[in-house]
């Protein structure tokens, strides 16, 4: 089933006026579909965090429509907005993003108490959460106490708590080791199959790519080519490096 | 290689929206210092006041208190706008400039701040000069109506110029002590790690408690006790005020983020920590504020407390517009002569032969020590249609009272406290086996015309003692008691050339006299000064207070900006973003103040016991003290609560 419809989206910067006027998406459509596990590639530039901001609504396109859960989100007030994203979409920053004034837990629960959750449902919903993410010991630290995966497992959790449709992560991996980026991404599998939540994962690892279903390559604001994951990962691996050193560019 | 001077004017126009409060709270501490001092300097103003030794020592002192707290605040708001600035300074110091050099910058800033400030300052104070040292005789000079000329004072610009200058320099070295504690590190270190947060103590909750709470009991004890205790109930409030800010608050604040139900019901989640997050870094400018909102209040409460009782306390004390004894025959004539020249109607007068008497009286004793009555401690006694008849031309507010036969009603000063239960009950002995009882008593005592005590009795049994002779008209020469003779008159507080006359024609002619509008203008010449210092001082110390309090939320503001774009991306609303911002600035304003006016609460009771209960003539002088404190707590918290809403707006749009 299709959860989200992007129809000829396009990203000016700069005002009409000036010439400083840079165009950084250009006509983009595609389709997602519940369930989907889509990685976003492209070179440095090429309009990956301006896509996932729209989608998340968190900037306006200047142009197209988005239609999610068939609703055209783009006609949506500011605020109408915040509550469109605080329902629907989970984000997950490539630095967590987590309130450094609040525990890992107060952080989890703030869009639930944001949205007026009792304090029993609050603590189930995050008790089952916390312990499938395997962060429950830590609940009760502040971000600056533990790791850096530790802290973006809690802000897997805080996406996932609200049962959001879509969730959004903007190179989850970039700021975290090796080992906390492959943990990382068991996590998002994990979530993607457990939890049926459907992802779009801005990264520009080969490694972190390999685990989605589905890549959208980007380059210079226009969907590039698409590949699709099939049953062998280490041909999956090998295609994806073939098109982005057609894709040119810098890697990071 | 650009300028010093340069690069400090281009950081001030950068930080102007950090620099425009601190430049305006700075302007006013100049004009406060000049007026002072202009004040002090002033021979119109000083001349006005008959008391003037007590009046420059109270501006002398308000001054210093006024100086050392501009001190403070100065040197506070400045050491924290420097670590504020901490990542620009050790940029600075990253390209290689040494700390003297950075000093210097600084130093170089404070100064084109300083004495811009100074200069306007001073301009305004003497611009404003004139109506100031106006308000100043207005309400504290009944009579003043001299034209006070322009004037500049050199003298007072000099010394405000020289204290402001030294206080510059202190600035300077203080804020290269903070430059110094710097490490370059700190520029490359995250910015995350918490300064701010603290779970506080359940002791320090406690003790802070118990310092204050023993501090109110002792100053809610009703004994001239208080006096020695003023001190030791100071350092026990104000100790316990820091030590409730810096580890009992926070304590308060755990325990409220412990109760789930509450904490994490709707923003309070945020709000709630991102107070307690910086509650360290506040801890002491709250605790400084509550105890000089403590101070502040208490002072304009106790000064429009005195101000707004002056007349009442005119006619208890002196119960009449005007009255003597002795040399009626003399002055009689004049007298009326006076009102007549000065075209003012005499409402009401009396005149009515004064009697003694002295009673056998059981023993009384109060606190340990036996009341006499005796030769020198007798009574003056009066027939209840006598007293009725007098108290008619008292403008205090007495009622008539009926006397039954074989009762009295005790009169005596106010000073003493708590006769009734004791007196009551007690009986009098006459020569002539007729026995009084004393029924009823009162305070209020403007009928004893040169005794100590007086007493009311029945009509009947008045004139029985008198036929007997218990009740003479004579003193123990034999030598008969002058006749008194009370007057009441329109406008009796403003017609101070009749008052004029009134002296002259009775000084030295009479037993003795005295009138309202002398007494009136006593107390207003002081207590006008009182509450006239009381409202400058509070007007420093609510600018300076919540400028500091303005300045830290603003530089807190500049940290959290990134939270708040942060929850806007997980969907915070601008309409919950509102509600985020209000809880978390409201608690840092009302928590110091709602203390500071509890301190005033038990303050002005002490004050109630010390000064007012003497001075009010109602029962509970307290109920009156507290109606009005109450107004002037509410035009504190009107001013505070405007800084309130221009820290909130100017947060809001930080966070923007
Ligand atoms: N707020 C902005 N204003 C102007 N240009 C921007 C803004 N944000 C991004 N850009 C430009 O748009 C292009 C795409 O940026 P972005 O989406 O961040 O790329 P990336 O694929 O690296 O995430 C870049 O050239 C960037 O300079
Ligand atoms: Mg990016």
């Amino acid at each position: 089933m299709q959860i989200l419809r992007v129809e000829n989206v396009s990203k000016v910067y700069g005002s009409k006026k000036s010439s400083k006027q840079y165009m950084a998406l250009k006509n983009i459509s595609f389709d997602v579909n519940e369930g989907e596990f889509i990685g976003v590639m492209g070179p440095s530039g090429s309009g990956k965090t301006t896509l996932l901001n729209i989608l998340g609504s968190i900037d306006k396109p200047t142009t197209g429509r988005l239609i999610m859960d068939h609703r055209d989100i783009t006609g949506l007030s500011k605020d109408q907005l915040a509550v469109h994203r605080a329902k629907k979409i989970g984000f997950i920053f490539q630095d967590y993003n987590l309130l450094e004034t609040m525990t890992l837990k107060e952080n989890i629960i703030l869009p639930l108490a944001l949205a007026g959750y009792k304090t029993r449902v609050m603590e189930n919903k995050l008790n089952s959460i916390a312990e499938d993410l395997g962060i429950k010991a830590i609940l009760d630290k502040y971000p600056y106490e533990v790791s850096g995966g530790e802290q973006q497992r809690a802000a897997a959790c805080r996406a996932l708590i609200t049962n959001p449709k879509l969730i959004l992560a903007d190179e989850p991996t970039g700021n975290l080791d090796s080992k906390s980026g492959k943990d990382l991404l068991e996590l998002l599998t994990f979530i993607n199959r457990e939890y049926k939540a459907t992802i779009l994962m801005v990264t520009h690892d080969v490694f972190a790519a390999s685990y989605c279903h589905k890549i959208m390559f980007i380059r210079d604001g226009e969907i590039y080519n698409e590949l699709y994951a099939g049953d062998d990962k280490k041909q999956f691996f090998d295609s994806i490096i073939d098109v982005l050193s057609v894709l040119g560019g810098e890697r990071i | 290689m650009i300028k010093l001077s340069t690069l400090a004017v281009r950081n001030i126009k950068r930080n102007f929206k950090r620099y425009v409060m601190y430049f305006f709270s700075l302007c006013f501490s100049v004009f406060t210092a000049y007026t002072f001092f202009a004040l002090m300097e002033n021979e119109l103003v000083s001349n006005a006041f008959t008391y003037d030794d007590r009046y420059r020592a109270l501006l002398l002192a308000f001054g210093i208190i006024i100086m050392v707290f501009v001190m403070f605040f100065l040197i506070s708001s400045n050491n924290s706008f420097i670590k504020a600035r901490k990542k620009e300074i050790s940029t600075y110091s990253l390209f290689g400039m040494t700390n003297r050099k950075i000093g210097r910058l600084l130093f170089m800033e404070t100064m084109i701040v300083g004495l811009t400030a100074l200069a306007l300052g001073i301009g305004i104070g003497i611009f404003f000069s004139k109506l100031i040292a106006m308000i100043l005789l207005d309400i504290s000079l009944a009579s003043f109506t001299g034209d006070i000329e322009f004037s500049i004072a050199f003298k007072a610009i000099y010394i405000t110029g020289i204290i402001f200058l030294a206080i510059f320099c202190v600035m300077g070295l203080s804020g290269l002590r903070v430059i110094n504690k710097f490490e370059l590190v700190d520029l490359f270190k995250a910015d995350k790690v918490s300064e701010g947060n603290s779970r506080g103590s359940i002791t320090a909750l406690a003790l802070s408690l118990l310092l204050i709470g023993t501090g109110y009991y002792l100053a809610s004890i009703k004994n001239y006790f208080l006096v020695v205790a003023a001190i030791p109930i100071l350092v026990l409030v104000i100790s316990g005020t820091y030590l409730f800010f810096w580890g009992g608050l926070p304590r308060v604040l755990h325990l409220i983020k412990k109760n789930k139900g509450r904490h994490y019901r709707d923003v309070n989640l945020i709000s709630i920590s991102m107070f307690t997050h910086k509650i360290k870094t506040i801890a002491s400018t709250m605790a400084t504020i509550a105890v000089l909102s403590a101070v502040a209040t208490t002072a304009i409460a106790t000064g429009f407390t005195l101000y707004s009782s002056i007349e009442k306390n005119t006619y208890d004390t002196n119960g009449y517009d005007m009255y003597f004894y002795g040399g009626q025959e003399e002055v009689l004539d004049y007298i009326y002569k006076a009102f007549e020249k000065h075209n003012v109607r005499i409402i009401d007068e009396y005149t009515t032969q004064r009697y003694k008497c002295s009673p056998e009286v059981e023993p009384i004793v109060v606190e340990g020590r036996e009341l006499t009555f005796g030769q020198d401690n007798y009574f003056r006694v009066y027939s209840e249609s006598e007293y009725n008849r007098l108290i008619s031309v008292s403008r205090s507010q007495l009622r008539p009272v009926y006397i039954k036969p074989g009762e009295a009603m005790f009169g005596y000063p106010g000073v003493i406290n708590d006769l009734e239960d004791t007196i009551v009950g007690k009986l009098l002995s006459f020569s002539s086996d007729l026995t009084i009882e004393i029924t009823s008593v009162t305070q209020k005592d403007i009928l004893t015309f040169g005794a100590f005590y007086t007493l009311v009795l029945n009509d009947n049994d008045f004139n029985i003692l008198n036929h007997s002779g218990d009740i003479i008209a004579t003193d123990r020469n034999g030598d008969p008691l002058d006749r008194v003779t009370v007057f009441k008159y329109e406008n009796p507080l403003k017609s101070g050339d009749l008052n004029a006359d009134f002296i002259q024609i009775l000084d030295g002619k009479t037993g003795s006299y005295r009138t309202a509008y002398n007494h009136y203008n006593e107390s207003l010449e002081t207590f006008g000064l009182i509450c006239f210092i009381g409202f400058f001082m509070s007007g420093v110390f609510i600018l300076m207070t919540a400028s500091l309090l303005y300045f830290k939320q603003i530089m807190a503001a500049e940290e959290e900006q990134h939270q708040y774009k942060m929850l806007r991306k997980i969907g915070l609303s601008t309409e919950i973003e509102k509600r985020v911002i209000t809880k978390r600035l409201f608690p840092v304003f009302l928590i110091p103040l709602l203390i500071g006016i509890i301190h005033s609460v038990f303050a002005m009771k002490a004050a109630d016991t010390m000064i007012f209960s003497n001075m009010l003539p109602v029962d509970n002088s307290y109920i009156v003290v507290l109606s009005f404190s109450a107004v002037m707590y509410a035009a504190y918290a009107l001013v505070y609560g405007i800084f309130y809403f221009i820290t909130k707006g100017q947060y809001s749009r930080i966070v923007k």
